[in-house]
């Protein structure tokens, strides 16, 4: 099997399940339009990029505008562990802000409710 | 038989934080002067976690008292008395800053002249006339007035007052991110992307020892220009 297509197949689970995501919190109305398209761009043009991997590097190398060797399966494992890391990461921070504005809402009327009752 | 129209409920809220040395004197002013109105006034402290005597203080005054369980800081002090308004059906609401710094009068003519100029938020502006306040906090409020401008696009004189106040629908809909003095700044840009009609009226600023010492470090500014770039970018996301 090719590697890139190897490099394209192991990533491609965690960009749809990305996309998916987006999606899913948009549609509950729990994301903004704008946080979905920015967030749907994003992972489509990483998708984009790994499918064009090859074609791409092929030309610049043809056109002697990279000396960089070959994709090697070393490079595979690298590029897939910094899209899961950069999925976790994008996940991490949704949630924390949704624990943050939750976090502020309960203060907020917990100070109103008890100071009713004093 | 004629009636007495029903008065407009206004609800003037103090973020206040360790200000009972001069709290009592800022609640006893606007009560009196909102008795000479046709307002129906409660003035609500909200207590950012204070370490002095604040909220005992503001309750001998006649204030109404929302004490923060954590301090969150003047914007979130802000949110909470904003939505205490809203919950308690008030028809207009303002802030003012608890260290003495607005005229009780300038609160008072700030709700007329919301009625007048029919707005959703009016901003009572220490810089239309700047008598009486150093040339460093002109350029350091000028300076984030600029930064609101480039950043959001909003023209304000003075972006950073702490005296505002609000209509039923700004009540309803506005809602910000940030707990600190940038709330000032990003409270504008939420207006904005809410199409609430924003004015401004000008007011006079008291400098007392007290407010000089309690008030904004220029060096905050920094802060302050930093919290609204990285909320600006982070809205880019969503």
């Amino acid at each position: 099997m090719s590697r890139y297509l190897l490099l394209f197949l192991l990533n491609l689970p965690f960009i749809i399940a990305a996309i998916l995501s987006a999606i899913t919190l948009y549609k509950l109305n729990r994301s903004s339009l704008r946080r979905v398209i920015t967030q749907v761009t994003l992972w489509i043009f990483v998708l984009v990029g790994l499918a064009l991997a090859e074609p791409i590097y092929t030309w610049l190398s043809s056109n002697k505008l990279t000396m960089t060797e070959p994709l090697s399966l070393f490079d595979v494992v690298q590029i897939t562990a910094i899209v899961i890391v950069f999925y976790i990461a994008n996940r991490t921070r949704e949630k924390a802000q949704v624990l943050e504005r939750r976090v502020n809402d309960l203060h907020q009327e917990l100070s109103i409710q008890l100071s009713s009752k004093k | 038989m004629g009636t007495k129209p029903p008065s407009l409920k206004v609800c003037v809220v103090i973020p206040a934080y360790n200000e009972a040395s001069v709290l009592g004197g800022v609640i006893d002013a606007v009560l009196k002067t909102f008795k000479e109105t046709k307002y129906s006034a409660e003035v609500v402290v909200v207590d950012d976690a204070s370490k002095d005597n604040t909220p005992q203080v503001a309750r001998k005054h006649g204030a109404t008292v929302i004490e923060h369980i954590l301090n969150t800081g003047v914007g979130g002090a802000t949110a909470t008395g904003l939505s205490y308004a809203q919950q308690n059906n008030f028809d207009i609401a303002c802030t003012m800053d608890a260290d003495g710094q607005h005229a009780a009068l300038d609160v008072a003519e700030g709700i007329n002249q919301l009625i007048t100029q029919q707005s959703d938020l009016l901003i009572g502006s220490r810089l239309i006339n700047n008598e009486g306040m150093s040339k460093v906090k002109i350029l350091g409020n000028k300076g984030l007035s600029l930064a609101t401008y480039a950043l959001f696009g909003v023209n304000s004189t003075d972006s950073q007052s702490g005296l505002r106040v609000y209509s039923r629908k700004a009540l309803e809909q506005l809602k910000w991110k940030t707990s600190g003095y940038e709330f000032c700044s990003e409270m504008l840009w939420r207006a904005k992307q809410l199409n609430l009609r924003i004015n401004e009226y000008p007011i006079r600023a008291i400098y007392t020892e007290y407010s000089k010492a309690k008030g904004q470090n220029n060096w905050n500014a920094v802060n302050i220009i930093k919290s609204l770039v990285k909320r600006r970018i982070m809205e880019i996301f969503g």
